[in-house]
């Protein structure tokens, strides 16, 4: 490049300005709090910016309660669980269809791009409550259920169940799932594929040792696009199901920020961000190989 | 039906199973969008049980209305506010900062990489409760209100606009900006001139998806309003839908819907009138998906 | 009253007038007597230390029924004085979900030419967080137990009772409560007890054929269609309450214990769940035991589904009185951009006529008027005949146990047996 060393850093000072303030600092002011005190009278959280002075006692309180059994254990457990489940759910769901739109899209492709993106337009929880709506006792779902003679009686799918809850994840992240991966299986050239076919495989082969393996970068950031923000759900379990046997991590922190001791609502949450920043950084690393090929 | 068989039956045709299995997801998907609309032109005041069909709650009826109601008023004009403003603070900030990221080499651009993209993958609780923290305890001359929720909804889109004009900026190549400047241009003019048209169709892909992204922003509105004036519709839809609602709900949210479906065919439309101007190329739609992280 | 529940019943307005006439016109013998039978004047020593279970002294005062609490006037925080003009508003309202007709609230605006907003806050601790937070807002509806905090962090300012006349036609006890001696700060609202709402369809037998009503929670025929009030002051008590006990702000760790146990121990019997909805859930059949209030259920029935009739719902209470009573209040905020204003809409909710539309219309929870007759609501059809379970007497308030302020400490014990419960361990 005949550009001076800085230019290229410089162009993104604004950005990088921007989220240094808004978005670094902020996550030094909930440190701040989780190390930090509360009031006497209303128990607000009194944060405290000089490291000298922390106070650990709210991660003492989250470690107490990791033991296996305890509150913060069960959560975390069933958070992973359903995560897991729901993403491994989603890739099932999306996998098809973004490849489908990819390879055999034609003339159709903007239009089934826009289906897919068309529930971003929507409230989110506009769409959820019309599952709820769905999903009562006399709803579509129990209906069509028991029209394919599948169910007896109705049921009760919102009494607090966990595949409800993992339903409803699947349900609002999965088209954040199909893009990434849409993105890149359209990005695999055609002449491979040909290639490999000429040379003698079958499709199932051709997608096995070709496709998949491309892919999977794709796969990969689909993965850390839906999975992460999933750990900090809360309104999904908040609206279709409201038992305390669904509550995710997401819920207990809002619980603790709002109530009795904010200072664990913030240990939870930087602990929970601590996971996440050594996936995303698990993620940036592998696949820092993968795009460096990609650009030519 | 004729034809329905004979593509069934075709050897040489698209895969079949895929087919269906994506036409299948897609009405799943679309479903309970067209089931929340239908109810918004429900007669009855239910939003679970068919009792007719009516637009009393668009602007018909006397208090409860879109129309006749100044909450929902106000939280349909706080969203398109709040989602316009982002759009046009967010897209330059985030192109400029991806074009930054791509091009970047030196040390250091490993971990600005990191910390650009991080948002996207940080659950709404946490930035929504981080800022909250921050305007209460320490830029307290940061009022909750609109300009908390600007800044918060800018915050997290900046980095949408980060991936998606990346992934287009990786499909360019350097090649057309060296050129320029091997032709004499210096670095701004060919980036003004060359790489900024090349550009185009993610930028508007991002305008699209920051604006769909803010108007259905819910924790970060939430955690940042300061009374009923500066509560966006879903904020509306979430603490009304813990009472009692009517059918207003639904219908704001198909205004929502509306107004999104314009915004998008807009652009579809103006994006295709200028690219048969100049040949050929990608529709922004498509560049939507073409995110790179 | 297009499009309201109220028109099906066909009521129009001569009718309204004509049983509103009928329920204040004529005050009962009962009412009468415990008028004048009203809670002696406190002598209110303002420092002493409550009945048992508080532990270290709290920063502010614990008001107890046999502790009444003067609150604190503070130098920095005056009334405003009397006699001034009311502003142009607009009035901010701070206020519960579904809290406030609409129809009363117009008629304030027309009355006085001003434009009134209303915003809703879910929790408590949520409306105290964003108050400490900054805002603007005017009238606040706090409830008694949060009244020490609230007026020690000076976040509401005191009351000038020359604004307020109407506060003669509340109940004489509550016109000078014991957590606010001298209405400095307060005035009521309205009146509930929490008890047990069910569905008669479901539930057999009903909690009064449990040897301990209470009970019924554990039910396992109704696994998944239990539920709790999402309020962790509420579901706690009820529960202390099932376990015999009488005081329900304690802070004796042996009973908290117990009820920790028993909270963890409904999760796994019937996959227990939280809400604030009981009056539309039970309607709707999607609870068939609910911890519910008692104005929920007065205005559950307009929730009922198509061809579903009243007689499906069910409001247990202990019959002697001694379950969780409660009242809310109205009050001022110290940001107030119109203070002059909030003390006339305070006035004006407390007047008999709007008071009575307020409850009659839309909210369901019972206004302590003294010119309200309990007994009459019954005749006059405001309330089903089998739901008279949710009308509240002033002698409940007598044998009723109120939830009253918790000092930090306690507060924090309770919070956490909460946040465990929560937690589905």
């Amino acid at each position: 490049m005949r550009y001076p060393r800085w230019f290229w850093a410089a162009f993104g000072a604004p950005g990088y300005a921007w989220l240094a303030v808004l978005f670094l600092v902020p996550f030094y002011v909930i440190l701040a709090v989780a190390l930090g005190t509360v009031d006497p009278i209303f128990r607000f959280p009194v944060p405290v910016w000089n490291p000298l002075e922390w106070n650990v006692g709210a991660f003492e309180f989250i470690f107490n309660g990791l033991g296996p059994g305890e509150q913060f254990f069960v959560v975390f457990v069933r958070t992973f669980a359903y995560v897991a489940i729901a993403l491994a759910l989603s890739l099932a769901i999306g996998y098809p269809v973004a490849y489908y739109i990819a390879r055999h899209g034609g003339r159709w492709k903007a239009f089934l791009l826009l289906g897919i993106v068309a529930p971003f337009w929507i409230s989110y929880l506009m769409r959820m409550l019309a599952w709820v709506n769905l999903l009562q006792d006399d709803g579509y779902v129990n209906r069509v259920l028991m029209w394919l003679q599948v169910l007896d009686a109705p049921r009760n799918w919102l009494d607090g169940r966990a595949s409800t809850v993992i339903l409803g994840l699947v349900y609002g992240y999965v088209p954040f799932l199909i893009l990434p991966l849409y993105a890149a299986l359209d990005r695999i050239p055609r002449d491979l594929l040909e290639a490999s076919r000429d040379l003698g495989a079958s499709p199932a082969q051709t997608f096995r040792r070709v496709t998949l393996p491309l892919s999977k970068a794709g796969i990969l950031a689909g993965a850390v696009i839906i999975a992460l923000p999933m750990f900090g759900d809360y309104y999904t379990p908040d609206l279709l199901s409201g038992s305390p046997k669904t509550n995710l991590v997401g819920n207990q922190i809002n619980l603790f920020i709002h109530g009795p001791q904010p200072t664990v609502g913030a240990a939870l949450t930087v602990l929970l961000m601590a996971m996440l920043a050594v996936l995303m950084a698990y993620y940036l690393v592998s696949t820092a190989r993968i795009s460096r090929v990609d650009e030519r | 039906m004729r034809r329905f068989v004979d593509w069934w039956r075709n050897p040489w045709g698209k895969p079949r199973f895929l087919a269906v299995f994506t036409f299948l997801y897609l009405i799943w998907s679309i479903i309970p969008i067209l089931i929340a609309v239908r109810f918004s032109f429900n007669d009855g005041r239910s939003r679970s049980t068919g009792q007719g069909w009516s637009t009393r709650w668009y602007w018909d009826e006397p208090e409860l209305s879109v129309k006749n109601d100044p909450s929902l008023r106000e939280a349909l004009f706080q969203s398109l506010e709040l989602a316009s403003l982002t759009m046009l603070i967010a897209v330059p900030i985030g192109v400029a900062l991806a074009i930054s990221l791509t091009r970047w080499r030196g040390r250091g651009s490993g971990t600005a990489r990191f910390v650009s993209l991080f948002p996207i993958v940080t659950p709404e609780l946490v930035m929504g409760t981080a800022l909250f923290l921050t305007f209460v305890h320490l830029f307290q001359f940061v009022e909750l209100g609109t300009v908390a929720q600007l800044l918060g909804h800018v915050t997290f889109s900046i980095s949408f606009v980060v991936i998606i004009v990346r992934g287009r900026l990786l499909s360019i190549g350097p090649e057309y900006e060296e050129a320029a400047t091997d032709l004499g241009a210096p670095p701004m003019k060919a980036l003004r001139l060359v790489l900024l048209p090349l550009l185009l169709p993610a930028v508007v892909a991002s305008f699209l998806i920051v604006f769909a992204i803010s108007i259905d922003d819910f924790v970060i509105s939430q955690f940042l309003s300061a009374d009923s004036s500066t509560e966006t519709i879903p904020v509306k839809i979430y603490s009304n839908a813990r009472g009692a609602p009517t059918p207003a709900l639904n219908a704001l949210a198909s205004v929502m819907l509306f107004f999104s479906l314009l915004a998008i065919t807009l652009a579809i439309v103006l994006q295709r009138a200028v690219q048969r101007s100049r040949g050929g190329g990608k529709t922004g739609v498509e560049d939507m998906a073409e995110m790179r992280l | 009253m297009s499009g309201h529940p109220r028109e099906a019943r066909g009521l129009d307005r001569r009718e309204f007038l004509r049983r509103s006439a009928a329920a204040t016109v004529g005050l009962s013998s009962a009412g009468a007597f415990l008028a004048a039978c009203a809670s002696d004047e406190p002598t209110g020593a303002p420092v002493g230390t409550g009945g048992g279970g508080e532990t270290t002294a709290a920063p502010f005062e614990l008001a107890r029924k046999d502790n009444p609490v003067t609150l604190p006037l503070y130098d920095d925080n005056p009334a405003i004085a009397s006699g001034l003009e009311p502003e142009a508003g607009p009035l901010k309202i701070y206020n519960w979900i579904d809290y406030l007709d609409k129809k009363t609230v117009k008629k304030f605006d027309k009355e006085f030419g001003v434009k009134t907003e209303i915003t809703i806050f879910n929790t408590m601790d949520e409306a105290i967080a964003k108050l400490r937070a900054g805002s603007d807002f005017d009238v606040f509806f706090p409830t008694p137990d949060r009244l020490g905090k609230l007026v020690a962090a000076k976040l509401l300012q005191p009351i000038n009772l020359d604004y307020l006349p109407n506060v003669q036609n509340m109940w004489p006890e509550l016109q000078s409560p014991f957590y606010d001696v001298g209405s400095r700060y307060t005035v009521p609202y309205v009146i509930y007890t929490t008890g047990i709402g069910y569905r008669t369809d479901h539930v057999t037998p009903p909690p009064e054929g449990f040897d301990n009503p209470y009970d019924i929670f554990y039910e396992t025929n109704y696994r998944g269609r239990t539920f709790l009030l999402d309020d962790y002051r509420e579901a706690i008590a009820m529960l202390l309450l099932r376990n015999g006990g009488t005081d329900v702000n304690t802070g004796d760790e042996a009973q908290l214990e117990q009820v920790r146990q028993d909270l963890l121990g409904l999760t796994d019997a019937v996959n227990v769940k939280v809400s604030v909805l009981d009056y539309t859930l039970v309607p709707e059949g999607r609870a068939w035991v609910h911890q519910a209030w008692s104005g929920d259920f007065v205005s559950a029935q307009y929730y009922l589904p198509k061809g579903v009739d009243y007689s499906v719902l069910g409001y247990w209470f202990p019959p002697d009185g001694k379950g969780l009573i409660g009242n809310d209040t109205m009050a001022v905020l110290r940001s107030a951009k119109n203070p002059v204003l909030a003390h006339e809409f305070l006035n004006f909710m407390m007047d008999n006529d709007n008071a009575y539309a307020n409850f009659y219309n839309f909210v369901g929870y019972q206004p302590p008027l003294t010119s309200l007759n309990p007994d009459r609501l019954v005749a006059d059809e405001v309330v089903p005949p089998h739901l008279d379970t949710c009308v509240v007497r002033q002698e409940d308030f007598d044998q009723g146990y109120t939830l009253l302020e918790l000092s930090p400490e306690v507060d924090a014990l309770w919070q956490n047996i909460w946040a465990e419960f929560k937690s589905g361990a």
